[in-house]
């Protein structure tokens, strides 16, 4: 247990002294994880809110099946994006694996699920009255659909919060797609798995204590943001 | 109910987000064509296949991966040599941590342009099948039979082919006092292990399932230790590894002696004309050859000594290696053309 | 053509219908409350003119143009009306972002905009809360606010389904004034469903009747009040006395009728021999210890059955041969010492019956 209290001693110092190793894998795992939630989030709530407002054959099951898919396994989905990724697999040519990129990719597959149905759902809890009276005041379909995803703000930016969550502490895809290649595309989760396994337990508690606060700053300022407006 | 309709602004929304989703991506974190440096003695048939890598979108240092052995790897070596040879031969050095297995797997998808792994079998096998060229040997070291200071099964000392055997019958008879940890993952070591089990005239297969008592563990070098140290168990190890996890273990090394414990490390390019997606086979020449120039071969003989007292590794130069076993001369010195 | 006209309106769910070939006529300027027991189809009516949902058949004509035509741009034709929901529906925002949304829809947010909001604001009485977030307020302040929302805009057209029905009397006589002054300072013509027929008395010029997706009568609060075009109709206005009976004779254009053995007289041309529905208000009928020297022709002698007090009213249902209830205030029945059993006088007089020839309800 002493560890723990050890752990948290290095964490500061880690910090403190800017290391620069631990600040280069920080400032990549955050990066990433950013770039996973923003390209996933331009997808995935437009979509998310195209399921919302249309009826169609099958919606039921659309969303039973993105619920399906919370649970991605991440190394299942690692290892298929490897196989696709692979330079002897098709999109080999791309030279994506091993690369930040390749993370990105894996990381966005395993999210889009949670945000697109976690954004039907936070569309879902709006009331049906928001619609007709944007309707009604003049709106657009376009500009109804602003307003109700305006209306559903927090639920969805709670789900872009999770989104980014699971990104950044993922660890079974990073390390398949990224190879854990120092100064590249070694990340936070991917260290602390590397320390681990080395037996440095300190050094991958206090990066795990890195790992959340940067969960946790990164969410606080999303909320801090959402109130403003 | 209505069926669905895409109505007029999302026929346009959908394909440009579906563009930014891809563009993003790529430019993301795009790696920079692996192209091969400009003086190549490539014929010009290839010329075409080093303009077919795609997107090099941030042109930047060309990146040349490796793949290698938790063994090499847990001890820190390379990144001591790393930005040596980046600097050398100023590409990229992108190194992956892999056992044996999936290092070699690796290569034949041609995801990385060069192997250093430590299982000879293997390897001969990698080379037959032509994925494997230009293999050379560069350090070499031991492995040992570690286990519990107080040594239960009584194994202290003898040849390591009788200590497996001593083994399998006391871990069959009472799997709580005797128990062994295997890689149990296609590693050089894991190998290494079989090769001993064949020695001491047992069926692999048998041993697997024998009983609790062996443990097939699925992990890298360090973390076997680390486990063997907690339940107190037998485990084979590379000296390297060992020693840089000494302090946080406490299984003691039992056997050091035996033919069968040479290890030896080498490094095969992997073959453009078999994998057609790799392409860096003159940087994996500088590679290979580097690491039997004077250079690497100082460093290997020395490194580890401030630490650990002693060597982690030898190198082979200057003919270090007289047991059986041992690479060829021309393995080790002759360099790639 | 009226300023707002529906032609033979209908709507379905499924195989039920809602709205059945609806023919409304509403004027440029007027107020016209559309009046109906809950699940008549007040709701949908409104929906359809707002073109928030589209009609299974007919056709809608605002201002000579037939919106419900799939060519017409319902987004333009809806600028040029509002609509004020049942349920007060505000955004989570501040009252202010909730009163300028439509302004901002239609790109207008410039300073006379915001003046303009924060004008009506004071207009509804909430002036000082433009910074308040709308979630907050009461039931009664959110209508307010969806009401000043509905009219930011300078709509031509303001619908308004059921907007006092789950407020407290204080917030519905105030938003009653604001969609009379609303409506007369700017001309807006305003359609108003209600199931009040009081409120349609107060606020409308002519009131429509709908029943089970049919507009069965349409004319001045007067006329449906008094005037009801069917036993169905009467019921709904609050006529309680509904009897039948037959007439046994006719001089001068009074009827004589025959209810259950007692006789009554109305103003009527109907024959003798006619087989009639008779409807008498209950406020029409005084109730007395004595036999009434008044001028009212019926006057009759019935047995008290119950006395069901009414807020400051009393309902009296007596006996007189048939059922026929009196509506008196409280203090009158105290006064009169009215209890169950006794024997009272009832006097209405002949122009306070409607009677209409019987027909199938």
């Amino acid at each position: 247990m002493q560890e723990i209290w050890q752990a948290l001693v290095q964490a500061v110092n880690l910090i403190v002294s800017l290391d620069a190793e631990v600040i280069q894998i920080s400032l990549r795992s955050l990066y990433i994880s950013a770039a996973s939630i923003v390209i996933a989030a331009l997808f995935c709530v437009p979509v998310g809110a195209l399921i919302h407002f249309h009826d169609f054959r099958g919606k039921r099951v659309t969303i039973n099946v993105i619920q399906t898919f919370y649970s991605l396994p991440t190394v299942v989905v690692g290892l298929l994006v490897f196989l696709f990724i692979s330079r002897s697999g098709p999109l080999g040519g791309l030279e994506l694996l091993f690369t930040p990129a390749a993370i990105i990719i894996g990381q966005v597959i395993l999210i889009m699920p949670v945000l697109t149905g976690m954004t039907i759902g936070a569309l879902s809890g709006v009331d049906k009255s928001i619609r007709d009276t944007a309707i009604s005041s003049g709106a657009s379909s376009a500009q109804a659909m602003k307003a109700i995803l305006f209306e559903a703000r927090f639920a969805v930016v709670g789900a872009l919060i999770l989104g980014f969550g699971r990104a950044i502490s993922e660890v079974g895809a990073a390390l398949m797609l990224g190879g854990n290649i120092r100064g590249y595309t070694r990340v936070l989760t991917t260290a602390i798995s590397l320390e681990t396994q080395r037996g440095d337990i300190v050094l991958s508690l206090a990066l795990g204590i890195i790992l959340i606060s940067i969960a946790m700053v990164v969410s606080v300022i999303m909320n801090i943001l959402l109130q403003r407006y | 109910m209505k069926t669905l309709k895409i109505k007029g602004i999302h026929r346009v929304f959908i394909p440009v987000l579906m563009a930014c989703l891809l563009l993003g991506t790529i430019l993301a974190g795009c790696a920079p064509a692996a192209t091969p440096p400009a003086a190549t003695g490539q014929p010009a048939a290839d010329n075409k296949s080093a303009q077919a890598t795609a997107f090099p979108v941030i042109p930047g240092t060309p990146r040349f991966k490796i793949a290698t052995t938790t063994s090499l790897y847990d001890t820190g070596l390379w990144n001591y040599l790393e930005p040596m040879f980046e600097k050398k031969a100023n590409v990229k050095l992108d190194i992956v941590y892999a056992g044996t297995g999936a290092a070699l797997e690796y290569g034949r998808r041609g995801d990385v342009d060069a192997v250093v792994v430590h299982d000879p079998e293997a390897e001969a096998k990698f080379i037959a099948e032509g994925y494997g060229t230009n293999k050379r040997s560069f350090a070499f070291n031991h492995f040992l039979i570690a286990g519990p200071a107080s040594d239960p099964a009584g194994i202290k000392g003898l040849p390591p082919e009788q200590a497996f055997k001593k083994l399998y019958e006391a871990g069959k008879a009472d799997p709580t006092k005797v128990k062994f940890i295997s890689r149990g993952d296609n590693s050089g070591t894991h190998s290494k292990e079989k090769l001993i089990w064949q020695a001491a005239g047992l069926n692999y297969g048998d041993v697997q399932k024998s009983g609790p008592w062996y443990v097939e563990a699925g992990k890298g070098m360090g973390p076997c230790l680390l486990m063997a140290s907690e339940q107190g168990a037998y485990i084979l190890a590379d000296i390297s590894t060992f020693l840089a996890f000494k302090g946080k273990v406490n299984v003691v090394p039992l056997i050091e002696q035996g033919d069968l414990f040479l290890n030896v490390y080498d490094v095969m390019a992997i073959n453009p004309e078999k994998v057609k997606t790799a392409k860096m086979l003159p940087t994996a020449t500088t590679f290979t050859n580097w690491l039997m120039s004077d250079e690497v071969q100082d460093i290997i003989a020395t490194y580890g000594v401030a630490e650990y007292g002693r060597p982690l590794f030898n190198p082979l130069k200057g003919g270090g290696c007289t047991e059986p076993g041992c690479p060829k001369l021309e393995d080790y010195t002759v360099p790639v053309k | 053509m009226a300023f707002l006209q529906t032609v033979d309106l209908e709507q379905r769910a499924g195989a039920a219908v809602l709205l059945n070939r609806v023919n409304l006529s509403v004027e440029k300027g007027e107020i016209f409350a559309v009046i109906g027991p809950t699940g008549a189809g007040k709701t949908t009516l409104l929906r359809l003119i707002n073109l928030l949902d589209r009609p299974y058949g007919g056709d809608i004509y605002f201002d000579g143009e037939k919106i419900t035509d799939p060519s017409c741009n319902a987004v333009r034709v809806r600028r040029r009306m509002s609509m004020v929901f049942q349920k007060p529906a505000v955004f989570n925002n501040s009252v202010y972002e909730n009163v300028a949304y439509p302004l901002k829809l239609r790109g207008g947010h410039g300073k006379d905009a915001r003046s303009g909001v924060y004008d009506l604001l004071d207009t509804i009485g909430l002036g000082g809360y433009a910074k308040r977030k709308a979630k907050t307020l009461s039931g009664g302040e959110a209508q307010r606010v969806a009401l000043a929302r509905a009219v930011v805009t300078q709509p031509d057209l303001l619908l308004l389904d059921e907007p006092t029905a789950n407020l407290d009397p204080g917030t519905v006589k105030m938003i009653e004034e604001l969609v009379v002054r609303f409506n007369r300072d700017r001309g807006l013509t305003v359609i108003m469903s209600t199931h009040d027929m009081q409120q349609a008395q107060r606020v409308a010029g002519r009131v429509g009747v709908l029943m089970k997706g049919e507009l069965v009568q349409v004319g001045s609060p007067d006329d449906i009040f008094y005037s009801p075009d069917s036993a169905r109709i009467a019921g709904f206005v609050g006529m309680r006395n509904l009897l039948k009976g037959h007439v046994i004779m006719n001089e001068k254009g009074i009827a004589v009728m025959d209810v259950n053995g007692r006789e009554i007289e109305a103003v009527s041309d109907l024959p003798a021999g006619s087989a009639v529905d008779i409807y008498i208000r209950p406020e029409d009928v005084v109730l007395s210890r004595a036999a009434s020297a008044g001028s009212a022709r019926n006057d009759l002698r019935c047995t008290i059955r119950s006395i069901v007090p009414n807020g400051p009213l009393c309902t009296i249902v007596t006996d007189c041969g048939f059922p026929l209830e009196a509506t008196v205030t409280g203090r009158s029945a105290v006064e009169l010492g009215l209890v169950q059993g006794q024997e009272v006088y009832a006097s209405f007089k002949a122009t306070a019956v409607r009677i209409l020839p019987s027909m199938p309800a």
